[in-house]
């Protein structure tokens, strides 16, 4: 693999310059995948937890329009967005989170193409960091993802001594964003690099991934989910920042009697309207089923149907949510039933 | 005075109680909400200076409150969330045992030395309804800076401009989850505003437009309810400092109608006493 | 960039009044182009949306045997229902589809067949119906039986007439107990009631069975007493769409996706689902 060396102070004026070549970069500051502006801000991240929320919104807004209309007494025109045509950078992104734009690729191109992923899946670049951080939330290792895994990344960080970065080239991608800045780098050093890596520690797995789905395959019915999430208050918190959550809603908005717009909107299966019909019945009307749905989903329902796991265990949802609800420890918990 | 785990196992060996909405551990410097059913599960309840949660929300869900008498682990700041919610009659004294402390402060987040900004200046250390008290463990923790007041005399500055401006963009950043509303023990209606589609009154994209009437509207419907639980804020994924609008109306509130809500379970609530007489001054 | 979620725009040609509170609207595409290539099968829905208001799913109600329309029946239900109760003929709707799976009308052919449905859950049987009509000497024994809650609320009653008059197809339509008009000629009891007294062959036999899940609830296992075959008993599922597609995440059933691996499913297949419905 190709490998170059940039100190701190290139990286980020690197950056810059990819902003004055009109891309959006997003730089992992510690806290949030922030929008960079010139010279702005710093990147932090490598020691710290993945921040609050991941960055899916580049390929997957939180809101965007799919259609625009003109409509008088009789007839409607319908305009087309336009969108892509900017690259998205994101530098500095967790192994957990560089994964998930090939997750949700998944969902977003079997049989139908979703243009409005794929358009703004084709323009991202991501470049990808080692991560030091581990607590208590993360899982990682569980769900075949590691601190170290260059999945999903197409140029790859580890950061060295004295703020410098090795930079590993991934895929053609990765090359090209970078090959009219050849001058910031220079040659890098693997074996340096790789003491570094191998420095880091490898999280323990904390369940056995395959021993869940066997047991969720046999137990959609199951005391457990009655006594597992009693406590979760639907607040879809965990959903919304899930970097690999994908749920949405399409909505009608006018602007006026003659203008308006439908809108793809994030939506999630633990808020208790997601699956109500419209004549009141609902197939999920108590949380402890879209809790269930949740779990399902990202352990097996996903995994029989697209062979990934709906998680990359980065432990968002769980460092966030306001009823100490924890993902990772409820698996866990699957996992030691099936032992 | 008793040790909480005793009571909460006597209350339920008695059948006083069908079940106690508490704290447990949750890793070392957190606690999380659990519910307590057999006189075994009390084993593992604590109240401490990591108890941050509200617990009052869980009064509001019918799963949780029906089937008997509930207790109900309450700090003096959750205590006024469950008078408020007596006030509306949302629930009934009767159905519920508060079971409470003299307040040490909770710690702002996990690991923090300081105190949650809701206990600055926190006038019910001393719980003012309550049907058991324990004692609340953990240290004694320090006063955070006050932002509250430098912002709130920047805004009460601003002309309506810049007010809209302020607020438009500290509501930018919300992605609509709902978060801070399944959170709030007095978000409680069956239809929230934000889901009436006929007509819709809310645009439901988290566009700018659609987040700060969102916001707003549910600022103006917590107005002479919000406790200042602060839970809303803590909920929210996208760091939007809601308390601030919260406490603006709150202070306003009590500024201008002398209410504050969720101190005695006798007072009819703000929006309930409205008298044409009212002072309206305040609205621009 | 090809956008999936843009609808085709169709025009409202005729609207015809069901019941209070349903109506079947008769669809033109505005492009003939589109009009000329456009196909689907007995089962598929689609997206139909009123601009501003939103989308909301119905089956397809016509049949593929009968291209010159596309028609829909829906009961007022909500915000876009209600909007489209409220439009006339001449506007203009959006239109996105054909989605899912569909009868195995091909399947079917050579055996009896026997549609079971109440309420407006004749609309995505009529489809079939008709489709079966049209190609008669390809089945054998065909029944029709259709239930209501009350004489005011049977839809499509000219096509019952049409059914009833003809001497190969054998048609009973029946309401609710208490629902009857004195004039009503029909029977009188509920669809399961009918359906055990109805002397079906269950022998090489198709049933179609839509309508209220009450209705299919205690229609079951009358059809499996009466010795049906789970793999023929055929029935389509109304979880909440979005997308319609398999991209949203609201309709699915474990990992089933009812817009793409459904709406139609057989009793057997059902039978395998989660109970998430
Ligand atoms: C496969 C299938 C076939 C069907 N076939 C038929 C049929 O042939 N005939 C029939 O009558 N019915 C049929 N139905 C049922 C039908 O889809 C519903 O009755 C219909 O969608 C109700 O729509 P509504 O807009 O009137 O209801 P509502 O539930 O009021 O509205 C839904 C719409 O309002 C908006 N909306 C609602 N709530 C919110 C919210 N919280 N936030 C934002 N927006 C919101 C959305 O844009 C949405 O499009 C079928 C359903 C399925 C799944
Ligand atoms: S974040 Fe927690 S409380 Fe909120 S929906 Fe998810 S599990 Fe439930
Ligand atoms: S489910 Fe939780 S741990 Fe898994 S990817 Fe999503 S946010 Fe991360
Ligand atoms: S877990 Fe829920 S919100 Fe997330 S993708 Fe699955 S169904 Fe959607
Ligand atoms: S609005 Fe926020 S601070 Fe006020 S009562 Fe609700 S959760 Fe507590
Ligand atoms: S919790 Fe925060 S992001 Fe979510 S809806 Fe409320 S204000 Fe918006
Ligand atoms: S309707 Fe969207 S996934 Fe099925």
């Amino acid at each position: 693999m190709e490998e170059k060396r940039i100190t701190k102070e290139n990286l980020i004026k690197l950056g810059s310059n990819w902003v004055n070549d009109g891309m959006n970069v997003y730089v992992n500051n510690g806290k949030k995948y922030t929008l960079m502006k010139l010279h702005e801000e710093d990147l932090k991240g490598f020691e710290e937890a993945p921040p609050l929320m991941s960055y899916k919104e580049i390929v997957f807004p939180k809101t965007e329009p799919i259609l625009y209309y003109k409509k008088s007494q009789k007839e409607v025109e319908i305009i087309e967005p336009k969108i892509g045509g900017v690259k998205n950078i994101v530098i500095g992104a967790k192994p957990c989170d560089a994964k998930s734009i090939s997750i949700m690729s998944k969902v977003f191109n079997w049989d139908y193409k979703d243009s409005f992923f794929n358009v703004r899946a084709e323009e991202s670049v991501i470049i990808g960091m080692a991560c030091k951080y581990n607590d208590e939330h993360c899982f990682c290792t569980s769900v075949g993802i590691s601190p170290v895994s260059t999945d999903g990344s197409d140029l790859f960080l580890i950061p060295l001594a004295n703020d410098n970065f090795g930079v590993r080239i991934i895929s053609d991608k990765g090359k090209e964003l970078i090959s009219k800045y050849e001058s910031y780098f220079t040659n890098g050093d693997s074996e340096e690099s790789e003491n570094v890596l191998s420095s880091i520690p490898i999280p323990e797995k904390k369940f056995n991934a395959e021993n869940v789905k066997s047991w969720l395959d046999k137990n959609f019915e199951s005391e457990f989910w009655n006594t597992t999430a009693e406590m979760c208050l639907g607040c879809s918190q965990c959903a919304f920042v899930c970097p690999v959550c994908h749920c949405f809603d399409i909505v009608d908005e006018d602007y006026s009697f003659t203008e308006g717009r439908r809108m793809k909107n994030w939506d999630a299966c633990q808020n208790g309207l997601f699956t109500k019909h419209a004549s009141g019945h609902n197939p999920r009307d108590k949380q402890p089923k879209r809790y269930r749905q949740r779990v399902s989903h990202k352990f097996k329902y996903y995994k029989d149907k697209f062979d990934e796991y709906l998680c990359t265990g980065c432990g968002r949802c769980s460092r966030g949510c306001p009823a100490g609800i924890d993902i990772g420890e409820i698996v866990e918990r699957i996992d030691k039933l099936t032992n | 005075m008793t040790e909480l785990k005793n009571l909460v196992k006597s209350l339920l060996e008695e059948g006083k109680v069908t079940k106690v909405i508490g704290y447990r551990m949750y890793g070392e410097n957190n606690t999380k909400p659990y519910i307590a059913v057999t006189p075994n599960d009390a084993e593992e309840m604590v109240l401490n200076t990591d108890c941050r949660n509200n617990l009052s929300v869980y009064l509001t869900k019918k799963e949780i409150i029906n089937g008997g008498k509930t207790g109900i682990v309450a700090k003096g700041c959750d205590i006024r969330n469950i008078i408020a919610l007596i006030q509306e009659n949302r629930i009934k004294e009767e159905d519920i045992l508060i079971i409470s402390a003299e307040c040490k402060g909770v710690g702002a987040e996990k690991g923090s030395a300081v105190y949650a900004n809701k206990c600055v200046n926190c006038s019910v250390k001393t719980p003012h309804l309550y049907h058991e008290l324990v004692e609340m463990k953990g240290s004694e923790l320090s006063q955070p800076k006050d932002k509250y007041t430098e912002a709130k005399e920047k805004v009460l500055a601003m002309n309506s401009g810049e007010r809209f401006e302020y607020f438009s963009n500290m509501f930018s950043e919300c992605i609509k989850c709902y978060a801070c509303r399944q959170a709030c023990p007095m978000c409680y209606c069956e239809q929230c505003i934000a889901d009436m589609s006929i007509p819709r009154w809310i645009e439901s994209s988290a566009t700018d437009r659609g987040n700060l009437s969102w916001n707003m509207i549910r600022a103006f419907h917590l107005s002479g309810r919000c406790t200042g639980c602060n839970e809303c804020e803590r909920a929210c994924p996208a760091e939007i400092p809601l308390s601030f609008i919260n406490k603006l109306m709150y202070d306003t509130a009590k500024e201008e109608f002398n209410y504050e809500s969720g101190m005695n379970k006798e007072t009819p609530t703000l929006i309930g006493s409205y008298n044409t007489k009212d002072n309206d001054n305040f609205i621009q | 960039m090809e956008n999936i979620y843009k609808p085709y725009l169709m025009e409202i040609a005729e609207i015809i009044p069901e019941t209070k509170d349903t109506a079947t609207f008769k669809l033109k595409f505005k492009d003939p182009e589109i009009a000329s290539v456009f196909n689907f099968k007995a089962g598929q829905f689609a997206e139909y949306s009123v601009f501003g208001e939103g989308e909301c799913t119905f089956c397809i109600a016509s049949s593929p045997t009968r291209m010159e329309y596309i028609e829909c029946s829906f009961k007022e239900a909500g915000k876009v229902t209600a909007a489209l109760n409220r439009m006339n003929v001449g506007e203009t709707i959006g239109f996105r589809g054909p989605y899912g799976n569909y009868f195995p009308v091909e399947e079917m052919k050579g055996s009896n067949v026997v549609f079971i449905s109440g309420g407006i859950g004749l609309a995505p049987v009529r489809c079939v119906i008709d489709n079966v009509l049209d190609l008669r000497d390809e089945f054998k024994d065909i029944t029709i039986i259709y239930g209501a809650r009350s004489v005011q609320d049977l839809v499509y009653k000219n096509l019952l007439d049409e059914w009833q008059k003809r001497s190969d197809v054998k048609t009973i339509v029946t309401v609710d107990p208490g629902g009857e008009t004195p004039d009503w000629k029909g029977e009188i009891g509920f669809v399961p009631t009918v359906v055990e007294k109805a002397s079906l062959k269950a022998e090489n036999t198709f049933a179609i069975i839509c309508g209220p899940p009450i209705m299919i609830k205690y229609t079951m296992p009358v059809l499996l007493k009466l010795g049906f075959e789970e793999s023929k008993i055929i029935t389509t599922l109304e979880n909440r769409m979005k997308c319609g597609f398999g991209k949203c995440g609201r309709c699915n059933i474990g990992n089933v996706y009812v817009c793409k691996d459904g709406p139609v499913f057989t009793y057997e297949q059902m039978k395998a689902l989660p109970e998430e419905y």
